[in-house]
């Protein structure tokens, strides 16, 4: 049955087309282990910084009727303690590993590189995209087609490994930037990071519910946001695109797959379905397979590029 | 969906110097163990067990270790906090004999246990222990539920003398040498729960190879709804804030990280 599932990507065979995205039960080697067990087919790390990060005070999550909204602050042990995790996982799983990285400058990049380049990953992603640092580090990176162009070039040069990067759905236009990356060349690109930034506030109180006041929106509010940027991007682009935002059943992958993505990340998801959400999902895109006669992963029809 | 509440402090009372024990009046519906998290939206969101919950009364006890908790007992009745949950697994409720072994401020978790397992018809003991006995933790309250409570203190100054462990390994001694029973079953309670610091259940583990058993535990909590993995528990990637904060034995003897080490809140590991 699962065999069905199977597919390529960047020359790699994967076993399975769920992905667990950067953030997500990510912080040791057995939650990543965990989630793999239960059907992610890849699975990534925490974006990983050169210094280790508590991230924000709490509450860092706040829920609502269609989504999340977080502000974790890229809390991580850091770029040494983070490989550590990753290479322990790698000695207990066949799983690729995607490993995420966050800073702010080319140097900085290049450092994280040069750690990865000696890890066990099998993808380095830049994590150019985080929108819940604002007051640290400003606009992300993902905002500039001159940013990511010139990091992405530079990181190229010296990774062993390919290079996926992840961008932000906060932009005006995304067809630029993402060309921009596959120019400077990215392998794949990963989209949508966290919508917005937006915020909640807690009326008793007078006060916004994150301490951060604003954090980006993920879950089933923002599918259509990150349809419609993958679409987009897979009608102008060359190069794989890893689509993520509000996946929550079968058929938002098979949306998604639709749109132009190759694997589809799920994230929120794991709090509406529990850990095993990534094998029930599985069983939901075979089932549509069945019912629309597809034998393989391949065989999902994508919608036609747009002009 | 789980929703966000806030709340008036109904009450506050002075357990000891460095404890406190707030009352709130909401329906909580919660289970022995499990917690909820606790914010006044001034910076920080912290996990508190619930010390007691009756059909519209619950309770925390908190103990004074830092900046959110120092500010938390600058509060007063009346004051607003906001809540979460409540989170997570809860004891099981076992009939027959059965004993726990508390120390610290998860004493107070037991006096909610030991209710409803008396309430099941348990046999309850208790051993209550505290460094000292100005840090011994409700024996007025406990002592009304009905329950045999042995109170100990590590210098003395309060019930008997010796931690925890040390009594737990003279009653357990003491008995199997006693009765036939015990002798052929190698256990003398149907049910054992453990909480209190992390080294203290760690020694009492190999105590209770021949019982079976509980354990509450604690790492640090960022969501409390199972997606940051903060709070994941090695090698099994338990999440301490879904799948515990109560594990069973067969888990507990899985953990390899169980008094080894712990993750603080960059992920790093910290070893005990
Ligand atoms: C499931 C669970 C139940 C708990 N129940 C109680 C209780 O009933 N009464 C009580 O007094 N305390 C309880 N705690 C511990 C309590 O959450 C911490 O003491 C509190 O967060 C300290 O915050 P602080 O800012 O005052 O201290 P800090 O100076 O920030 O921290 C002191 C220590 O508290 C712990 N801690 C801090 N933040 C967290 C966090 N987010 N998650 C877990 N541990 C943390 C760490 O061990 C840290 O070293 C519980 C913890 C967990 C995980
Ligand atoms: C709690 C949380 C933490 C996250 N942390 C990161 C991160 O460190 N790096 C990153 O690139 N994306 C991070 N993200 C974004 C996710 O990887 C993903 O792009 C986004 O949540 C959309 O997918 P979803 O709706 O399936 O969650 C985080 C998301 C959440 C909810
Ligand atoms: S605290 Fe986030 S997974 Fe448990």
């Amino acid at each position: 049955m699962r065999k069905r599932l199977k597919t390529k990507f960047l020359g790699i065979e994967v076993n399975l087309p769920l992905v667990l995205p950067a953030g997500i039960m990510d912080m040791s080697f057995s939650g990543l282990d965990i989630s793999a067990k239960n059907g992610a087919g890849i699975v990534t790390s925490k974006s990983l910084t050169l210094e280790p990060r508590l991230g924000h005070k709490g509450p860092v999550v706040a829920e609502f009727e269609s989504g999340l909204l977080n502000a974790v602050g890229l809390c991580n042990p850091g770029i040494v303690d983070g490989l550590t995790e990753i290479n322990q996982f790698k000695e207990r799983s066949d799983t690729p590993v995607i490993v995420s990285v966050f800073a702010t400058n080319t140097d900085d990049f290049s450092k994280l590189t040069n750690h990865v380049n000696k890890s066990r990953g099998d993808f380095l992603e830049l994590n150019l995209s985080c929108p819940n640092v604002f007051d640290e580090f400003g606009i992300p990176l993902a905002a500039s087609k001159d940013e990511v162009f010139k990091i992405v070039k530079a990181v190229k040069e010296i990774s062993r490994l390919p290079i996926i990067a992840k961008l932000s759905p906060n932009v005006y236009d995304i067809v630029e930037i993402a060309l921009a990356a596959e120019k400077a060349g990215a392998d794949a690109l990963c989209m949508i990071n966290t919508v917005g930034p937006g915020m909640l506030i807690n009326t008793k109180m007078v006060k916004p519910v994150l301490f951060n006041k604003f954090g980006g929106l993920s879950g089933p509010c923002i599918k259509p946001i990150a349809l419609k940027l993958i679409y987009q991007t897979y009608s102008a682009l060359n190069i794989p695109i890893i689509g993520m935002g509000g996946v929550t059943i079968g058929e938002d992958a098979i949306e998604m797959i639709m749109a132009g993505a190759t694997l589809v990340g799920v994230g929120t998801a794991v709090y509406y379905r529990g850990i095993e959400v990534f094998d029930k999902i599985n069983r939901e895109i075979i089932e549509f397979m069945d019912e629309n006669n597809y034998d393989n992963l391949e065989d999902i029809p994508k919608l036609e590029k747009l002009k | 969906m789980n929703k966000r509440i806030t709340l008036k402090i109904a009450g506050i009372e002075r357990e000891t110097n460095d404890i406190k024990t707030y009352s709130f009046k909401h329906s909580l519906n919660a289970q022995p163990a499990q917690f909820i998290m606790l914010t006044d939206f001034e910076g920080g969101e912290k996990p508190f067990s619930i010390s007691d919950c009756t059909e519209d009364v619950f309770s925390i006890t908190v103990k004074r270790i830092g900046e959110f908790t120092t500010r938390l007992f600058q509060k007063r009745v009346g004051d607003y906090v906001s809540i979460r949950g409540a989170f997570g697994s809860s004891f099981f409720v076992s009939q027959g004999k059965v004993l726990l072994i508390g120390g610290g401020y998860a004493v107070p978790t037991f006096y909610f246990l030991s209710k409803v397992l008396k309430e099941n018809g348990a046999e309850v003991t208790l051993i209550n222990g505290a460094r000292t006995k100005d840090e011994h933790l409700f024996s007025e309250k406990l002592s009304k539920l009905g329950i045999k409570v042995i109170n100990t203190t590590d210098d003395g100054t309060f019930g008997e003398k010796g931690t925890s462990v040390d009594i737990t390994k003279r009653m357990l001694n003491h008995h199997s040498q006693a009765g036939a029973w015990e002798r052929e079953n190698g256990k003398m309670f149907d049910f054992v729960y453990v909480s209190g610091p992390e080294m203290m259940m760690k020694a009492l583990q190999p105590l209770l190879k021949d019982h079976d058993y509980e354990f509450l535990f604690e790492r640090y909590m960022k969501c409390a709804i199972g997606i940051c993995g903060n709070c994941t528990m090695d090698p099994l990637g338990i999440r301490l804030c879904v799948e515990g904060p109560v594990l069973p034995k067969k888990l507990v003897e899985q953990l390899t990280e169980f008094g080894q080490y712990h993750r603080d809140a960059t992920g790093k590991r910290i070893k005990y």
